[in-house]
C-alpha cells in the first residue's frame, strides 16, 4: 500500500536517526521538550548536519467554572515554532510550528468530603504534570512531521 | 565641519540688482534635514531672508510636515512665520492655524489653532473631535504639544475647555503624564471614573497610579515596572475604602521578578496578598481563586536540570476557607537530575527532596509529610535495519518518607520502586500525489514495575490524566507518591497528513491492557479493585478507556482539536475539543469541555460547558464581539458579554455589557458596562490605516 | 566695514571699446568675419571673457561697417566681472543688444553662493542674470 519504513533500506529518512542536533534548553519545559526530541531523533555523537531549535510558547485558559466563580479546570494551549537549520551554514532548511493542548483539573473542595482532593500541592503537581504532557505531544507532532516531509527538505539520500 | 550649505533648485533663477535672488518653478530648498518646496522664493542675500509664496511644504525630519500659503523663513528656514499654515505631526494629527512661527528649529508656535487627528472631507468638514487653542507651542526636542486656552470640541460641539493643557505628540512613546481615562460600572460599586497617572522614572522604571473613584469606593490603584539588564520586576497593588466593607482597608499586592543570574541560573519571584476573598472578583484585579508567593530558582541544561522551589499557599475559595488550615501551607522541593552518556545510552541519575507541611496538627488532616528521593535510569535505543526502533529503560527509585500528625502511618517509611519497559516503534510514510505525505507509526511498550515496602502517603498523585501526553508514560500518576504497579501493554498509533497547501490533519488512537487491576495500593486510598485509579480517569480495570485525538488544521488560519477518552461502547469519560479560526474580518474562539463526574477528584457533577468569543469586523469602522460561557450542566448561560467598537483613524470607542449570572454568598450576579474613549494621534503609536476615515468623494 | 557682495556687478557699459588677444586669427574677408583660436581674452572696460576660440561678427553695412556686433565665443568660456564669474561651454555676446546668453553646464558664482543650470541670460544693461533648465543654487545662509 506503499508505506515504506522511513528508517529502513528505502526509507525517506533512512541515516537521519542520530542526525539531528536539538538546540539546549532554557526553562524547565524547555528541558523536557528537548529531552523528548533528542531521544525520538537519535542521540548525537560527535557533530551532526541538522541543528533544530524549538520554542514553545503557552497560554492558560480557565474553564469549568462554577457557580461560585471556581474555575475547575484549566487548558494549556501550546504553541510550538521550529527551525531546522543546516549545522555547518546555519541555514534555515524548513520552519514551521505545531499546536496542541493538555488540561489539568483544580477541583473545588467539598466539605462532604475529607480527602482534600483539590489542595494548592496537587494542583501544582497537576500543573507540572500537563506541561511535560503538552511537551511531550509536541515533541512527537514535530517528529511525526520532520519524519513525514523528509524527502521535501532532506535532500537526495546517501 | 563646515557649517552646512543650502541648495536650492528651481526651474528658473533671476539674479538681480541689490542682491536679490529670484528662484521659481517647483522650487526646492534642503538645509540641514529641513526641506522647503514652493513655487517661488526671493532670497534676500544681505538681510538673509527667504520670501515664499506656496503652495509651501516644509519637512523638518519624517515627522514634521507644514503645508502653508506664504511664508518668509530667514535662509536657514530655522526662523521665520508662515501663513495659513497645517502643521501634520507623525502624518496624524494636523494643527490649522492663521500663522505658524518657526522659532530656532526647535519651537513652533501656532495661532488660532484647530488640532486633530480626524480626516476631514468635503461633505463632512467637521472632524470627530478637535481641540481649538488661542496659541499652541510645540517643541519638537521634547516632542510635547503646550496648548493655551485649549477648547475640546467633540462633532463640533464644545465640550471641554483647558485653560493649559500639554499632550505629548504622537512620536513619543514614554513620557509622564495623564492617560486616557475610563469609565467602570457595576451593580456593587455603581459608576466609577479612573485617572491613570503615568510616572516615567528614567529609561528603565515607570510607576502608574491610577485613582478609582465612585458612588461606594474611593481606591487607588499603583502599577510599579522596573527593567534590569538581567532581568524585570512588576508590582501590581490597589489600596480602597468603600461601602462592601466599610469599617476596613482592602488592598492588594501582587508582585513578580523574574532575574536571569550567572552560569545560566535563572530567579523568579512572585508574591500575591488580598485582604479578603472578594476584593479581586468585587474590583475586577483577576481571576484567580488561590494565592501563591514564593520563589524558584532553576537551571536547565542538554543534560542536567536543576530546580529549586519554596512556595505559601492561601485559598480564596468560599468552601475551602473554613478549612484553610488544612490545606497545605508551604510546599518546598529541590529536584537535580543528570544524564551521562554511558555505551550508547544514558545513564539518568537523580535525587529530589519535598516538603509539605499545614497550619493545623489535626490527625491525618493537618499531616504534614517530607520525602527524599533517589533514582538511576539506564536507557538505551536501536535502530533496526528495517526500520524499526528500539528502546529499552531499566531503573529503579528509592524512596524515604517522614510523616507527622498522621496515625495511619509510621514517622519513618521508606520504598523501592523498580522499572522495566521496551518499547517499539515502525514509523512508516508514503508520498502521496501532489506533494501530500502520509505518515502511520505503530507504536507498542512493554512496562514492568513493583513496589517493595510499606504504603506511604499519598500527596501529589490525586488528579490523573489520560491523553497522548502519558500513553507512553511509567507512571501515569502526576506525582511520585504513587506508581503504577504490574505489568501492563501499551498501544497505540498516530497518523499524521501534510499537504503543501498548509491541511494537516493528525490524528492518535491508544489503549492501555494491564495483567491485574490492582495499582500501587495506599493506605488512605478508597478506590474500589481498580486500585489508584479511578473510573472518571479512564485507566480504570484491567483495559483502559479508548483514547482518541484528532487535530485538522489549514494553513495558519483554522485549528480544530479534540480529544476523547470513551469506553468499549462510546461513553464519555473525557471529552474536550478546541477551534480556532481567524481572517482579517471574523476571528472565533471556542472551547468545549465535558468531564466525568469523579467523587475522587472532588466533582460531584459531571463538567459540561461551551465557551465561545467572537470578533466580526462589521464595516470598516464598526466591530462587534460576543462572548458566553454556557454550562450545559446547570442548562444555562453563566456568562455573556456584548461589545462594540467605532474605530476611525482619529477615535476608537469601545461600549462593551457583560453579565456574570452566578449567585453565591462571596460572589453575587452583576452586570458590568464598559465605555472607553481613546484618541488615536495623541502619544500613542501609528494608527491601524484599515480603518483611516475615506472621503469617497 | 561690510563687505556687501553686489550682484549690480553684471553691469557693463557696453558702448566701452573691445580689444581680442588670441595665439592665432584668421579672417575670413567674404562674409566679414573673423575667427581667434588659442587661449583668446575678450576685455571690455572692467568684463573679461576668455575662451578656446571665438568668432567675431562685424556689422553689415550702413551704419555699422567695421563694428564688432557679435562676439560667438566656445570651447570652455569663462565671463568676470568684478566680483561675479560665470563659465560655460558657449557664450554669444551681442554688443549691440547688451546681452551674453551662456549655455551648457553653466557656472554661476558670487561670493560663496554658486548657481548652475543649463543656461544663463546675462542683461549687462540693468545687471540682471536669469538662469533656467533646472537650476542649481548652493549658498551659504547666514553668511554676510
Amino acid at each position: 500500500c506503499g508505506f515504506t519504513p522511513v528508517y529502513g533500506p528505502q526509507g525517506v529518512a533512512r541515516g537521519l536517526y542520530g542526525q539531528i542536533q536539538v538546540a539546549p534548553p532554557r526553562d524547565v519545559p524547555g528541558y523536557i521538550l528537548a529531552r523528548e526530541l533528542q531521544q525520538r531523533l537519535g542521540l548525537v555523537d560527535g557533530a551532526a548536519p541538522y541543528d533544530l531549535t524549538a520554542e514553545v510558547d503557552v497560554n492558560e485558559t480557565g474553564l469549568g467554572i462554577t457557580p461560585d466563580q471556581e474555575i475547575t479546570r484549566i487548558r494549556l494551549q501550546g504553541t510550538l515554532s521550529y527551525r531546522l537549520s543546516d549545522s555547518s551554514t546555519g541555514a534555515a532548511i524548513r520552519t514551521g510550528s505545531v499546536q496542541n493542548f493538555t488540561s489539568y483539573s483544580a477541583p473545588v473542595f467539598s466539605a462532604a468530603r475529607q480527602s482534600i482532593a483539590g489542595n494548592s500541592v496537587t494542583v501544582a503537581v497537576a500543573e507540572e504534570d500537563a506541561v511535560e504532557r503538552l511537551m511531550t505531544i509536541l515533541a512527537d507532532q514535530l517528529v511525526a512531521e520532520l519524519l513525514a516531509t523528509a524527502p521535501d527538505w532532506r535532500g537526495p539520500t546517501p | 565641519a563646515a557649517p552646512p550649505v543650502a541648495t536650492l533648485v528651481a526651474d528658473r533663477v533671476e539674479v538681480e540688482t541689490g542682491n536679490q535672488l529670484v528662484a521659481e518653478g517647483r522650487v526646492e530648498v534642503l538645509y540641514d534635514g529641513v526641506r522647503l518646496q514652493a513655487t517661488r522664493i526671493t532670497y534676500d542675500q544681505p538681510a538673509d531672508r527667504l520670501i515664499i509664496t506656496g503652495p509651501i511644504t516644509l519637512r523638518d525630519g519624517e515627522d514634521t510636515v507644514v503645508l502653508a500659503d506664504m511664508a518668509e523663513l530667514d535662509a536657514d528656514l530655522q526662523n521665520g512665520v508662515l501663513r495659513s499654515a497645517r502643521m501634520v505631526l507623525d502624518q496624524q494629527l494636523q494643527l490649522a492655524a492663521t500663522q505658524l512661527a518657526r522659532v530656532s528649529g526647535r519651537y513652533t508656535e501656532l495661532s488660532n489653532t484647530v488640532a486633530s487627528s480626524c480626516e476631514v472631507c468635503a461633505e463632512n468638514p467637521i472632524p470627530t473631535w478637535e481641540i481649538r487653542a488661542r496659541r499652541v507651542v510645540h517643541d519638537q526636542q521634547e516632542r510635547q504639544l503646550y496648548f493655551e486656552n485649549a477648547q475640546f470640541r467633540v462633532l463640533g460641539l464644545p465640550i471641554a475647555f483647558f485653560p493649559y493643557l500639554r499632550l505629548p505628540d504622537p512620536t513619543l512613546t514614554r513620557t509622564s503624564g495623564l492617560l486616557i481615562p475610563s469609565i467602570r460600572t457595576t451593580s456593587q460599586l455603581g459608576t466609577g471614573v479612573k485617572v491613570p497617572y503615568f510616572f516615567r522614572l528614567g529609561d528603565h522604571a515607570d510607576l502608574t497610579l491610577t485613582p478609582y473613584l465612585s458612588t461606594s469606593t474611593t481606591t487607588l490603584e499603583a502599577r510599579y515596572r522596573q527593567a534590569f539588564r538581567f532581568g524585570t520586576l512588576q508590582f501590581d497593588a490597589a489600596l480602597t475604602r468603600d461601602d462592601l466593607f466599610p469599617d476596613d482597608t482592602r488592598y492588594y499586592v501582587f508582585g513578580r521578578g523574574r532575574f536571569d543570574l550567572p552560569r545560566d541560573f535563572r530567579l523568579e519571584l512572585d508574591i500575591e496578598e488580598v485582604s479578603d476573598e472578594a476584593y479581586l472578583i468585587d474590583y475586577g484585579y483577576s481571576d484567580r481563586d488561590r494565592l501563591e508567593t514564593g520563589a524558584r530558582l532553576f537551571r536547565a541544561r542538554r543534560d542536567s536540570l536543576f530546580d529549586a522551589s519554596l512556595a505559601g499557599f492561601e485559598t480564596l475559595r468560599s468552601s475551602e476557607i473554613p478549612i484553610r488550615d488544612q490545606l497545605p501551607g508551604v510546599y518546598g522541593t529541590v529536584s537535580y537530575e543528570r544524564a551521562i552518556r554511558a555505551g550508547g545510552g544514558q545513564l539518568v541519575l537523580g535525587g529530589d527532596l519535598e516538603v509539605l507541611s499545614r497550619r493545623s496538627s489535626l490527625p491525618t488532616d493537618g499531616r504534614d509529610t517530607a520525602r527524599l528521593g533517589f533514582a538511576a535510569e539506564y536507557r538505551r535505543s536501536w535502530l533496526a535495519p528495517v526500520g524499526l526502533l528500539a528502546d529499552l529503560n531499566i531503573g529503579a527509585d528509592t524512596d524515604v518518607y517522614r510523616t507527622f500528625d498522621d496515625p495511619n502511618f509510621p514517622d519513618y517509611n521508606a520504598r523501592l520502586v523498580p522499572h522495566a519497559a521496551a518499547t517499539l516503534r515502525l514509523p512508516l510514510q508514503r508520498n502521496g500525489a501532489g506533494g501530500v505525505r502520509h505518515l502511520i507509526e505503530p507504536v507498542v511498550q512493554l512496562a514492568w514495575s513493583d513496589t517493595r515496602g510499606d504504603a506511604v502517603p499519598n500527596e501529589d498523585s490525586i488528579l490523573v490524566e489520560f491523553d497522548e501526553g502519558n500513553l507512553f508514560a511509567l507512571s501515569r500518576f502526576p506525582g511520585q507518591d504513587r506508581v503504577e504497579t504490574g505489568v501492563r501493554a501499551n498501544l497505540g498509533v498516530r497518523y499524521t497528513r501534510t499537504a503543501p497547501s498548509g491541511w494537516t490533519l493528525g490524528a492518535v488512537v491508544g489503549r492501555v491492557w494491564r495483567e491485574d487491576a490492582v495499582n500501587d495500593l495506599g493506605a488512605l486510598t478508597t478506590q474500589g479493585p481498580g486500585g489508584g485509579f479511578s473510573p472518571a480517569s479512564g485507566l480504570f480495570g484491567t483495559e483502559s478507556d479508548w483514547l482518541a485525538a484528532a487535530q485538522l488544521r489549514i494553513g495558519p488560519r483554522f485549528a480544530l482539536t479534540a480529544r476523547a477518552v470513551f469506553d468499549d461502547d462510546l461513553e464519555m469519560t473525557k471529552n474536550e475539543a478546541r477551534l480556532g479560526y481567524n481572517d482579517d474580518r471574523l476571528s472565533l474562539e471556542t472551547s468545549y469541555v465535558f468531564l466525568n463526574g469523579d467523587a475522587s477528584e472532588n466533582r460531584p457533577r459531571d463538567t459540561h460547558e461551551l465557551t465561545l468569543e467572537t470578533a466580526y469586523r462589521l464595516s470598516r469602522h464598526w466591530t462587534g464581539s460576543f462572548n458566553t460561557r454556557y454550562d450545559f450542566d446547570q442548562d444555562r448561560a453563566q456568562r455573556s458579554g456584548v461589545g462594540l467598537q467605532y474605530r476611525t483613524e482619529c477615535i476608537t470607542v469601545d461600549l462593551s455589557v457583560s453579565r456574570r449570572f452566578t449567585e453565591t454568598q462571596a460572589v453575587s450576579a452583576s452586570t458590568q458596562f464598559g465605555f472607553g474613549v481613546s484618541l488615536a494621534g495623541v502619544g500613542n503609536g501609528r494608527a491601524d490605516s484599515t480603518y483611516r476615515k475615506t472621503c469617497n468623494g | 566695514q561690510e563687505t556687501a557682495i553686489k550682484f549690480g556687478g553684471l553691469a557693463q557699459d557696453t558702448s566701452l571699446p573691445v580689444e581680442v588677444a588670441s595665439d592665432a586669427l584668421d579672417v575670413n574677408q567674404g562674409d566679414g568675419t573673423a575667427v581667434f583660436t588659442g587661449n583668446v581674452l575678450v576685455t571690455q572696460g572692467e568684463m573679461k571673457l576668455s575662451s578656446q576660440r571665438l568668432r567675431v561678427i562685424y556689422g553689415d553695412g550702413s551704419d555699422g561697417a567695421g563694428r564688432i556686433s557679435e562676439l560667438r565665443a566656445s570651447g570652455g568660456v569663462t565671463l568676470v566681472n568684478g566680483a561675479e564669474a560665470a563659465e560655460s561651454r558657449e557664450a554669444v555676446y551681442n554688443i549691440d543688444a547688451g546681452e551674453v546668453v551662456m549655455t551648457g553646464d553653466v557656472i554661476l558664482t558670487q561670493g560663496q553662493n554658486a548657481l548652475s543650470s543649463n543656461r544663463l541670460v546675462i542683461d549687462l544693461n540693468n545687471g540682471t542674470g536669469t538662469m533656467d533648465g533646472r537650476v542649481r543654487t548652493v549658498f551659504q545662509p547666514g553668511a554676510d
